[in-house]
């Protein structure tokens, strides 16, 4: 694409874009370090991960500023303009993805300080995660190349990660009525599974954000992207 | 005081030297006009005709025929020189034709004055058989002036901003409302400072009238405008023999005699105040004007 | 918002202009919706001025223009362009208003009737009833009652250029012109005319030349960019500043001029 007529527009831009996809590893590390802690039981690595939100937030309080700035400055129109109002709409999502790796954290932490021993298997569970880390990588791809291929895509994957969310819930009430001392233990994993599922709506949201830069249409809410 | 500073020291003393120089000059000329000519100013001096004897001589003739004159120079040369100034800006194309006329009527401002005479004589006195009267004097210094007013006239109109013209034209004006309620009135202040210096320059021809035939020695007024039965105005006076200021003042400085020369210095100071009032009535109408241009 | 198409005051067909030689205006086509206002937006030299001073046939007032093409305004489908009709009947159904107000060095009252003044106006009532009427559409009657014979000049610029407009409204056109009629004014200044030509366009169409872009987005209900004499895009504002259709929109309303 052309540049702008004003460098400085092209730096500002430049560096608001990076910084989105920075944010966005970081949440991905943070998704994928509070369910190695699930898993393994590291009662550190979740507290670390809790921890670790702060900086997410402070990115996106961050983000928006320079966002409000850029608008205020260049009055952005046309593709610029969808740019920008969708950069803040991931940001929020990212942040969101962000307190659900820390909701992640957490339960695992509870669940591991209880004694791991009476805790259902975490397999599915790894295996949503990591379909919905997936869905995230994919969509900052397509944020980071403008490919509506790409986000189209993970709109679809979306529906899979739905269906994984409702078969463990199946599994968890299986569980919980054969051996009711596990309750506690289960609901905390409904609450990991639940966190998942959301995170994989955020990342289908940045997706439909991407379709909205690329060809202006607002795909949200519709049937067929 | 810095280098550069001394060049605008000597600048302003040159340039005070210099309007010394030119108003010393004036002011001495005038000055030892007066202390010959005032002693002789007296009602007397107004009243009477030329005579042989220097004493009795005064410039009643003259000073009549020179205020004929510049009447009938005026009721010439303003409608003609506005009108054609007002085609020429408003009207005329902006091709050769028009760049031809625009050089040559600057050209006509160069002209010797006394050519404009002999044009005068050969058209005016014999072709028209106007003879040798205020009329062919006025019209002959109408000629003379028009350049004057013509290029005054076309300098105002031309500093009237564009963007008048367009928002007069915008609101649906024809190109003669435009002229009649933008145009004239927004120029004419610069018109009438053209007119001044036309007549200013008029009132002391002295060429001109004498090719035509103005005669030096009369001893009578030429009839009166006004008239006590109907139709009240005479024309008359248009086609009577004259003469006027300059050349009363020509003819008394080529006598000998000292008392002619102090007559004819006593002519020049009126003369000069003819002019000054001329100019002065002319400053207070373009002051009217322009006060009621509400700028 | 407008959806559905409203009617057309004014339709451009295939409009050519040339100065001399020189072809400024190339083929230009589009509509003129009645009582919306349509913006001209483009980069310096882009034409828009030129395309503006079509519809009142100032071009008519200099020498060596040459009009191709038709602008025929409804609804007696007349075209204004066409040689047998007379530049003063045009101007007399359309109104214009210029980048520097230029009100004429007459006093406020005088200017303002002056439209009614050529037309052979001459009742002196009917005179200070439509001088009052415009100076009221165009905001200004209550700053200016007391000072009606006082000269126009003494004005401030804002006040000036609403009083060009109260000018141009006293005549009742059908159509009015801006020619980028804020860029020499402030922003407070700007503002109360953009407000007013937000009511004004409940009577009369409206057509505007603007360099500044947000003003457009602004005031405008349709837009047409155009650039080197061509017009390249024509539609609704909030599409057009939106989502453009053409790239060469796109990079000028974002800044590319690469």
């Amino acid at each position: 694409m052309t540049e702008h007529a004003s460098k400085q527009y092209d730096l500002d831009l430049g560096s608001i874009r990076s910084r989105v996809l920075a944010m966005g590893g970081l949440v991905e590390s943070q998704i994928r370090r509070a369910i190695d802690a699930l898993a393994t039981g590291d009662v550190a690595l979740s507290e670390e991960v809790v921890a670790a939100d702060h900086r997410v937030n402070a990115m996106e309080v961050a983000l928006d500023g320079d966002c409000s700035q850029l608008i205020v400055r260049r009055q952005p129109a046309a593709g610029d303009l969808r740019m920008i109002f969708a950069i803040t709409k991931t940001v929020t999502d990212l942040e969101r993805i962000g307190d659900e790796a820390q909701k992640i954290a957490r339960m695992s932490k509870n669940i591991h300080e209880r004694g791991g021993a009476q805790a259902p298997p975490t397999v599915q569970v790894r295996h949503a995660g990591e379909a919905a880390i997936s869905m995230l990588r994919r969509s900052l791809d397509a944020f980071a190349r403008l490919d509506v291929d790409t986000a189209r895509e993970v709109i679809r994957d979306d529906a899979g990660v739905d269906t994984e969310f409702r078969s463990i819930l199946r599994q968890l009430i299986t569980f919980m009525m054969e051996d009711p001392r596990t309750i506690s233990s289960a609901l905390d994993i409904v609450w990991v599974a639940k966190a998942i599922e959301r995170i994989g709506d955020h990342a289908k949201n940045m997706a439909e954000y991407v379709i909205y830069i690329v060809e202006g249409t607002d795909v949200r809410h519709t049937k067929t992207p | 005081m810095i280098r550069r500073q001394r060049y605008d020291v000597l600048f302003v003393a040159v340039g005070i030297a210099a309007l010394a120089i030119g108003i010393l000059t004036f002011l001495t000329l005038f000055v030892d006009m007066a202390v010959r000519g005032l002693p002789r100013l007296d009602l007397d001096f107004f009243t009477s005709f030329p005579s042989r004897r220097a004493a009795n001589a005064g410039i009643l003739s003259a000073w009549v025929g020179s205020t004929l004159v510049m009447v009938v120079t005026a009721i010439f040369a303003v409608p003609l020189g506005v009108a054609s100034g007002v085609y020429l800006e408003e009207y005329a194309p902006k091709n050769w034709a028009t760049d031809l006329i625009e050089i040559n009527i600057t050209n006509l401002a160069g002209v010797p004055s006394i050519v404009y005479g002999l044009l005068a004589l050969g058209l005016f006195v014999y072709q028209f058989g106007l003879g040798q009267s205020i009329l062919t004097a006025g019209l002959t210094l109408a000629l003379l002036i028009l350049p004057v007013v013509i290029v005054a006239t076309r300098e105002a109109i031309r500093s009237i901003p564009q963007t008048i013209r367009e928002g007069s034209y915008a609101v649906g004006a024809t190109r003669w409302q435009t002229v009649r309620h933008h145009i004239l009135p927004y120029s004419s202040p610069g018109i009438l400072t053209g007119v001044i210096i036309g007549m200013a320059r008029a009132i002391g021809e002295t060429a001109p009238i004498i090719t035509i035939g103005a005669l030096t020695f009369i001893a009578f007024l030429p009839p009166a405008p006004l008239k006590a039965e109907p139709p009240f105005v005479s024309f008359e006076w248009l086609w009577s023999p004259f003469t006027v200021m300059p050349i009363q003042m020509f003819n008394w400085t080529s006598r000998p005699e000292a008392a002619f020369q102090a007559n004819a210095a006593a002519a020049g100071f009126v003369l000069v105040f003819m002019t000054l009032t001329m100019n002065a009535l002319a400053i207070w109408l373009r002051y009217r004007l322009r006060r009621s241009i509400k700028w | 918002m407008v959806r559905d198409l409203p009617a057309t005051k004014a339709e451009v067909r295939d409009l050519n202009f040339y100065y001399g030689d020189f072809r400024a205006l190339k083929g230009i086509a589009m509509p003129v919706h009645e009582r919306r206002v349509t913006a001209l937006i483009g980069p310096s030299g882009c034409g828009k001025s030129t395309f503006l001073r079509c519809f009142n046939r100032m071009h008519d007032l200099y020498p060596g223009n040459r009009y191709e093409g038709e602008i025929v305004l409804h609804p007696e489908n007349t075209n204004l362009l066409a040689r047998e009709v007379d530049p003063i009947e045009v101007r007399m159904r359309i109104g214009m208003v210029f980048q520097k107000p230029n009100p004429f060095p007459k006093t406020v009252f005088e200017n303002v009737a002056y439209g009614l003044r050529v037309r052979g106006e001459r009742s002196r009532r009917a005179i200070e009833d439509k001088v009052e009427q415009a100076l009221n559409e165009a905001a200004l009657w209550d700053e200016v009652r007391d000072r009606l014979h006082q000269p126009a000049y003494n004005l401030s610029g804002g006040q000036q250029q609403r009083l060009c407009i109260a000018r141009a409204l006293a005549t009742d056109p059908e159509l009015l012109l801006f020619d980028e009629p804020t860029s020499a004014l402030d922003p407070i200044a700007t503002a109360s005319i953009e407000e007013l030509m937000h009511d004004l366009k409940q009577r009369v169409t409206i057509l505007i030349v603007t360099h500044n872009m947000q003003q457009a987005a602004r005031v405008s209900d349709f837009t047409a960019y155009m650039y080197l004499g061509e017009l390249i895009e024509f539609g609704v504002t909030d599409d057009l500043f939106i989502k453009p259709k053409m790239k060469q929109t796109e990079d000028y309303l974002t800044g590319r001029f690469g």
